[in-house]
């Protein structure tokens, strides 16, 4: 049983903006030893969001939109408060409901060393808070 | 557009060549947030409109064992980019203050000098502080002064008083000082000296509960009205936003919520900071 965990940067240049990270993926699934197994992908942050979609311009445009909807900035926010542990203040609820809604996280099997995705599925790495320098994690388990 | 307040604390290439950085950063300024590349510096400034920033560094060493950044840390991040502006910072009680200050200014080329009288404990109304003052004058730069409250531990609220500072505004009239983060609490006192004297400047960098653009709507508009900076003080405040304890957008999305003109807004984000800094405003395109 092979049990790799990998740790990937990404710089984000935008408040809001859905980077597709399939490629960086799929290299470190080949990259592996592992011949069949799991891929799991986690992004490290409250602020951030993993999410699995068509991967098209409208429908980034889409998430956006619909999330602002949901989650407008002129809501009733409990978070919006002096953090001490943080020395800083915690203004940002709407990015980490985003993050709770669309998720952090999500799993492709592994076949024959290559990671099985449906042919319109796309990985997003979901900036909600950026820009910043961020991390998610691929973890490789099989054999 | 100018952010005249900005603090260079949580920058990676610095903590990993400078071995106090970090420490400065968790115990000193107490920031948890993570470090970044300075390239997020230039990407928040980016997405927030802002061209330039002034870097403000904190002489603590005597109260608080390290230094919020040095002179020389600014001066060396002011020589990677041309988008910063660096302050220096002295500690007022040591001897031979105004001589560093000159040298910041003379030698590393630094544009201005920093105070925090809660972080450096010493008292603003103090007159052994009135030699950098006095060196300040000479050297024709502004004086950006922590007026108000400040979230670093250890620091006492009321060294932070407005008022404590009109000794010094009244002797020093051709100093230009500029009241950061508005005095808040006491921003009826800061906007007092601002509208006696026409050496005082504030800064916009206050938040202290609430979102940005709800603090703002509170304290611009019910605390103070917004008539008194669109009609008295319009030449007399400059944009901040304490980057990185809040994030540049959204301090000027706050700002831009408040019922202000396109000409006021200017004068705040841009003019009267030029004008303070002594930079020349680029030619229409």
């Amino acid at each position: 049983m092979i049990i790799k965990l990998e740790r990937v940067k990404v710089q984000t240049r935008k408040a809001e903006e859905a980077i597709d990270i399939t490629p960086q993926v799929e290299e470190l699934v080949e990259k592996s030893a592992v011949k069949n197994g799991l891929v799991n992908v986690m992004t490290c942050h409250t602020s951030s969001g993993l999410l699995v979609t068509e991967g098209i311009p409208c429908l980034e445009e889409d998430i956006f939109t619909h999330f602002a909807r949901l989650l407008p900035e002129g809501e009733d926010y409990h978070h919006r408060r002096y953090l001490d542990f943080d020395g800083r203040m915690g203004f940002n609820a709407e990015t980490h409901l985003k993050s709770i809604i669309g998720g952090i996280q999500c799993s492709f099997p592994i076949e024959n060393g290559k990671m099985v995705r449906g042919s319109r599925q796309t990985i997003y790495f979901m900036e909600y808070d950026g820009p910043l320098e961020r991390m998610y994690l691929v973890q490789l388990l099989g054999e | 557009m100018i952010d005249f307040h900005t603090h260079p604390v949580l920058i990676q290439e610095f903590a990993a060549k400078y071995p106090d950085y970090t420490r400065m950063a968790r115990d000193v300024f107490q920031i948890g947030n993570n470090l970044q590349p300075l390239e997020t510096f230039f990407l928040q400034m980016d997405v927030a409109g802002i061209d330039k920033a002034v870097l403000l560094p904190i002489a603590c060493e005597r109260a608080r064992r390290y230094a919020v950044c040095s002179n020389q840390q600014i001066a060396e991040l002011c020589g990677m980019s041309e988008r910063f502006i660096g302050f220096a910072s002295v500690d007022p009680l040591k001897p031979g203050a105004a001589k560093e200050l000159e040298f910041a200014v003379k030698s590393l080329g630094l544009r201005g000098l920093k105070l925090d009288a809660a972080l450096q404990d010493f008292d603003l109304n103090d007159p052994r502080v009135f030699g950098v003052y006095e060196a300040a004058s000479s050297l024709e730069i502004p004086v950006l002064v922590h007026t108000g409250m400040s979230w670093a531990p250890g620091t006492a609220l009321t060294q932070g008083q407005p008022l404590l500072l009109e000794k010094a505004i009244r002797r020093f009239s051709r100093l230009k000082f500029v009241l950061a983060h508005w005095g808040w609490p006491w921003v009826w006192d800061a906007s007092a000296l601002a509208l006696k004297y026409p050496n005082v400047f504030l800064d916009t960098s206050c938040l202290y509960y609430d979102s940005p653009t709800e603090f703002f709507q509170f304290v611009f508009s019910k605390q103070v009205p917004t008539t008194l900076i669109e009609r008295s003080l319009r030449n007399q405040i400059v944009f901040g936003s304490n980057y990185p304890r809040i994030e540049i957008k959204n301090m000027v999305k706050a700002l831009k919520s408040l019922a202000l003109t396109e000409a006021c807004l200017e004068k705040i984000l841009s003019k009267n900071a030029e004008k303070l800094l002594g930079i020349q405003s680029r030619p229409p395109r």
